[in-house]
């Protein structure tokens, strides 16, 4: 039993998480607080929920998705100009990032099936294309005041305590939307053929293809998904924010990846789980945590976060190559 | 049950230039176990394809059951219980074996949502019929390839199945593991279902067919019970020729020993492995899959180095840690597995010729000379007999026979002292095997010693002077082959402690 | 998309030429006041030895099956490390310190971004990390000392050796460009003719056949990534020479670029498929294109877009036309190889 969990990556990562918490506390008692707790998970939604996406796409191909952040952005602002034109409830706001998502998503989706390129290469494309114009459009003006809806979701609490000076603090309801699309995307994946398949291709795509999978729905599926989950991020980071500036999520591609591969997902293609890319997530959110509350300065969350890809990677490479190594090839007999 | 199952009629294909089934007759009986032999280009494959419902044929008739079919298409054919496992098995490596077994049929049944009691139901059904037992919750990717094999099988049975199409089912199987696939195979006839085998080995087509059909260039030469035919009778209806060997003999006292190994030990590998070998000997290294072998030359040649032990070459010792010591040394390795360990698909002729010679063919200022590189491909090209038209053509064009040229090739041309031949002519065409006996026979004759690792005790027997058993990791028999008999070989192989 | 390499090499080249063409009369046409000038192509000159550099440094790890995401990064950190040497030997008056003192400088740098792959390569080869991964990790870490070291800030004052590597000219030729002519020779022949370059390719073909084969598997991935980061380092010192400062994120956009010309230039980005001559061909319609679009004064954004339909209109080309290409060959190569394997038949032939 012990040797099957540590055959696990998850293992590893929550030693690791639990370890930083320790040190962490131990330097800074506020850490473990339940203000300083929910306050990192609110935060860190965005990233959350853009992470599952990435986890889809990692899956399906190995080669990552790197253009959800632009259409984030793109979805961002866009619904942003939209509710302060038109108006409207944060549902509608939801649904139309979510609608706007897809589309942007599928873009990438028929492109990868059609020409058979790796995701990264169209990926990196659709992000400069999406990127590029918004800036063309926009000119890069930032937005500061945002409809009030926003305002009312993102600091909507559950379980709201009221802290000395007289703020409010709680388990914000934009990381319940986290926890939501986790729940999603672990179900699709799990309980779902639809989810199934999209391992089934990342496996072995001839013999998915063999079996009746249809790669085309499947492929389309999976970068619509992508698409919807960035629409859904962009509203949440607004709805936390409060104001678009153009050029704040993006950027953030690779931190969001390297959080899903430190959760166990494959660079090869056909591997990941849900709890993993959670696990990876918040060890990010731990990290950057912990440097605000030791007063490091923001320019070490780059190497710490670097220092921590590093071991990881290394660690799993390391564990793959052990367990090759102790394989029994022969059963010599005395 | 001899009711007739599917029957094929003047069957016709043609593809660009090339008639590939020139108006075959076939017909399978319910619960057969039948065998289609052929070389390669005999259009084994396309008459597959036809009955798998891949390809259409031009003309012909098709009946299945007693009614005639007019179109086979894929999904047709799955649902008339025909059903193919190739020799990738289409498996996916990353799925569990209940998945693998089971998601296809319960994906079949409908709905959106998986019911994982359902897929372990099922996988456990399908395993039962034919009485295996494997961890449903295994990953595939992890088993070794007997099982994958049977995860295919039990895949296969999920829906209902009535003619089974193996497809070069026992390439790279242990013996142990064809055993279990034969005797599932048999299982399987108890249920009326018919199994196709397509297999190059002929020593196990005769062990588990009831009748053999052989195609040659495109056309049914026979169709027969194993009873009536031998060896000889069926090389000769494959190619159309006969073949006569004569057993390879050595006689040299004098010969100096080229390598000597004493005591070579790996863990999980094999152990305590001693014997030599002389200039001009052939010396054959045979036993089960499984038993060490491929690890030992694996050692040899630098790979998989050993733990313990001594190796002289030439009365020197040396030691073998990488592969440019194995080569430094003098010892050359032909790996099993041509397309992934033995060749560069994508690259030419030339460039997999000259691979492991390149610090030969240096300029004074230490670069590699493009004409002298060019000069070496075509010299060994030309003595090794590969028939290709121009060294530039990549190699993936050539056929298995001529690609396992190319690997001597690309092994010789590093003049080495000691060549290790690990299943040379698996998957290789008759005509084509015995030109590659040829040429080992020649390359002893010039002094080379050669050790012959193979699965075919009757290769061994015929083209070695001796041959070294393996079991379990170790050497557990030495036989010299003058006035032997394969079968008391065969009994040594499959002893047991 | 496989592309075998000698499929891909001569019709293509001539293809990438005919494009070049193309363009240089495109942006002639679009400009006619500005582009088709001596001191446009002698600036273009000047810049053509980044992306160029860059993009080779990207290509040699993409032969082998890998890819180099901390090139830019590495490039910044050299540059970093250089000016910190120079401060260290020369202090205040760094911009007035000598040839030796420059040339220590550089030293210090290149030796930086040796380390640097030499640690990339190791973690590639010898713990089997996959070069994705170790490149990703190796580039947030350098960004991060990048930016720890400089917080942010540009820093300048260059002795004049360094500027004249950027900015000099050898009678009218820009030295960039003389050195970039000087560097794609050598690789020329590192790639062609040493073994380490030709080993590049088999292993990039197939990892497991080329260990079969006598190749130094690992020290040639370790030699791999080393290359490039020295790449890596050439382009940090031409830049310093034309920027006359260093910062923590330059040319970041650039790697975007680098892989597009390496995409452009037919390289195959699962290994072992390549030409230097496409590379450069491909890195020249860049550079013309890049000009030519900020001589139009065109929205720096919508050229940031624009690069992605290039991609995209260049993925569609090269599918259709690789797709054609390649069935048509391959098919002709079977048919003369089966003339080549026919018998000639003997009725019986024995075996001694």
């Amino acid at each position: 039993m012990l040797r099957r969990l540590l055959r696990h990556n998850e293992t590893y990562l929550v030693l690791l998480i639990v370890a930083l918490c320790a040190a962490i506390a131990v330097a800074n008692p506020r850490f473990l607080s339940y203000e300083n707790v929910s306050g990192f998970l609110k935060s860190c939604s965005m990233i959350g929920i853009m992470a599952v996406g990435a986890l889809f796409v990692l899956i399906l191909a190995g080669s990552p998705d790197v253009s959800f952040t632009a259409i984030a952005q793109v979805v961002e602002y866009a619904i942003a100009v939209a509710t302060l034109r038109w108006g409207g409830n944060i549902y509608v706001a939801l649904l139309a990032a979510a609608a706007m998502g897809v589309l942007l998503g599928l873009v990438n989706g028929v492109i990868i099936h059609s020409f058979r390129v790796p995701t990264i290469i169209v990926t990196i494309a659709t992000f400069n294309i999406y990127f590029g114009m918004l800036y063309v459009i926009t000119a890069g003006k930032l937005i500061n005041v945002v409809h009030p809806m926003f305002r009312a979701f993102g600091n909507t609490l559950l379980f709201p305590q009221t802290s000395p000076i007289g703020g409010t603090y709680g388990f914000s309801l934009m990381s319940l939307v986290w926890l939501a699309a986790v729940v999603l995307g672990w179900f699709i994946l799990r309980r779902t053929f639809l989810g199934r398949g999209v391992f089934a291709i990342g496996g072995n795509e001839t013999a998915a293809e063999r079996m009746g999978i249809d790669t085309r729905r499947t492929r389309l599926f999976v970068f619509g998904f992508v698409g919807l989950l960035s629409g859904v991020a962009a509203v949440v980071h607004l709805s936390i924010v409060q104001s678009v500036v153009p050029n704040i999520i993006v950027g953030k591609e690779l931190e969001v990846i390297a959080a899903v591969v430190l959760g166990g997902a494959s660079v090869f293609g056909g591997k990941g789980t849900l709890t993993g890319t959670v696990l990876g997530v918040l060890l990010f959110a731990i990290l950057n945590n912990g440097l605000t509350l030791l007063n490091f300065s923001s320019y070490w969350y780059n190497v710490t976060i670097g220092v921590v890809i590093t071991v990881a990677i290394t660690n799993s490479a390391y564990q793959q190559l052990r367990h090759q190594r102790s394989r029994v090839h022969v059963k010599v007999e005395a | 049950m001899t009711e007739e199952f599917l029957r094929l009629e003047r069957i016709h294909k043609s593809f660009v230039g090339v008639h590939a089934l020139k108006g075959v007759d076939f017909a399978l009986r319910r619960g057969e176990i039948h065998c289609l032999v052929g070389e390669n280009g005999s259009g084994k494959s396309t008459l597959i394809k036809i009955i798998s419902g891949v390809l259409q044929p031009d003309s012909g008739q098709i009946t299945v059951e007693g009614q005639r079919v007019d179109h086979l298409a894929s999904a047709a054919t799955m649902a008339r219980g025909i059903q193919v496992i190739y020799q990738d098995l289409s498996l996916f490596p990353n799925l569990t074996v209940a998945e693998n077994i089971a998601l296809s049929e319960v994906r079949e049944r409908g709905g959106g949502i998986v019911d994982w009691r359902k897929v372990r139901a099922i996988a456990r059904a399908a395993m039962d019929r034919i009485q295996v037992d494997i961890d449903l919750d295994a990953e595939v990717g992890e088993l070794p390839i007997g099982l994958q094999q049977l995860v295919a099988i039990c895949r296969a049975l999920t829906s209902e199945l009535k003619l089974l199409i193996l497809d070069e089912p026992t390439a790279s199987l242990p013996k142990h593991d064809i055993d279990n696939l034969f005797a599932v195979v048999r299982d399987l006839q108890t249920h009326g279902i018919s199994v196709l085998f397509v297999s190059h080995k002929l020593g196990e087509v005769f062990a588990i067919a009831e009748r053999i059909t052989v195609l040659r260039d495109g056309e049914k030469v026979a169709t027969l019970p194993p009873g009536e035919l031998d060896d000889d009778k069926l090389v000769a209806l494959m190619t159309g020729r006969t073949l006569t060997r004569r057993r390879f003999t050595f006689s040299d006292p004098g010969a100096r020993k080229v390598l000597e190994v004493r005591g070579l030990s790996k863990r999980n590998n094999f152990e305590d492995v001693s014997f030599e070998l002389r200039a001009g000997e052939i010396v054959g290294l045979t036993g089960l899959r499984g038993a060490g072998r491929t690890e030992l030359a694996l050692a040899l040649f630098g790979i998989s180095p050993a733990e313990r032990g001594e190796i002289r070459v030439e009365g020197r010792p040396v030691r073998i840690g990488t592969v440019q010591e194995a080569v430094a040394a003098g010892i050359a390795y032909v790996p099993e597995n041509r397309l992934v360990q033995g060749l560069v698909m994508k690259l030419s002729v030339a460039e997999n010729v000259t691979a492991a010679i390149l610090d030969r063919l240096l300029t004074r200022l230490g670069l590699v000379d493009p004409t002298r590189k060019a000069a070496a491909a075509v010299e060994w090209i030309k003595t090794l007999g590969v028939k290709v038209s121009d060294p530039a053509v990549p190699v993936q064009t050539l056929s298995g026979g001529n690609q396992q040229k190319v690997v001597l090739a690309k092994w010789l041309a590093a003049s080495p002292k000691i060549l290790v031949l690990d299943g040379p002519t698996v998957g290789v065409d008759v005509m084509a095997k015995s030109d590659i006996h040829d040429l080992v026979r020649g390359l002893a004759a010039r002094g080379l010693a050669v050790l012959l690792i193979t699965d075919e005790v009757s290769e061994a027997v015929s083209n070695a002077n001796r041959i070294l058993v393996m079991r379990a990791g170790r050497i557990r028999g030495e036989v010299a082959t003058a006035g032997v008999k394969v079968e008391d070989v065969q009994r040594i192989v499959e002893a047991r402690a | 998309m496989r592309i075998p390499p000698f499929l891909r090499r001569p019709s293509a080249n001539r293809t990438l030429a005919g494009i070049l063409v193309a363009i240089v009369v495109l942006m002639s046409a679009l400009n006619p006041q500005r582009f088709p000038t001596t001191g446009n192509f002698i600036s273009m000159a000047y810049q053509l030895p980044i992306v160029a550099f860059l993009s080779i440094g990207m290509m040699v790890t993409m032969l082998s099956g890998g890819i180099n995401l901390a090139i830019i990064a590495t490039a910044n950190f050299t540059g970093i490390v250089t000016v910190l040497v120079l401060r260290a030997v020369a202090g205040e008056a760094a911009d007035q310190a000598g040839i030796g003192v420059a040339l220590l400088a550089m030293g210090g740098g290149l030796a930086a971004a040796l380390a640097i792959g030499a640690v990339m390569g190791w973690l590639i080869a010898y713990v089997e990390v996959p070069a994705i991964l170790a490149t990703l990790a190796m580039m947030t870490l350098l960004n991060g000392v990048n930016l720890v070291i400089t917080k942010g800030y540009t820093l300048s004052g260059f002795p004049e050796f360094l500027l004249g590597i950027g900015n000099g000219t050898l009678w009218v030729i820009p030295i960039p460009f003389l050195i970039l002519i000087a560097v794609v020779g050598l690789l020329a022949v590192l790639l062609n003719r040493t073994r380490t370059g030709l080993s590049l390719y088999l292993l990039g073909s197939n990892p497991i056949a080329a260990a079969y084969s006598n190749v130094p598997v690992r020290a040639v991935l370790v030699r791999d990534y080393v290359v490039s980061s020295a790449f890596a380092a050439l382009t940090a010192f031409i830049m310093m020479g034309q920027l006359n400062s260093v910062k923590a994120n330059y040319a970041e956009s650039y790697l975007l670029v680098s892989v597009l010309a390496c995409f452009l230039g037919g390289v195959d980005p699962f290994g072992g498929a390549g030409s230097l001559s496409g590379m450069v061909l491909a890195v020249v319609i860049l550079q013309v294109v890049s000009t030519g679009v900020n001589l139009l004064r065109m929205d720096p954004f919508f050229i940031q877009a624009m690069w992605g339909f290039i991609i995209l209109a260049l993925i569609a080309a090269t599918f259709l036309g690789g797709r054609l290409q390649e069935r048509r060959r391959l098919r002709a190569a079977r048919a003369t190889q089966q003339g080549a394997e026919r018998p000639s038949g003997d009725a019986r032939a024995t075996v001694e």
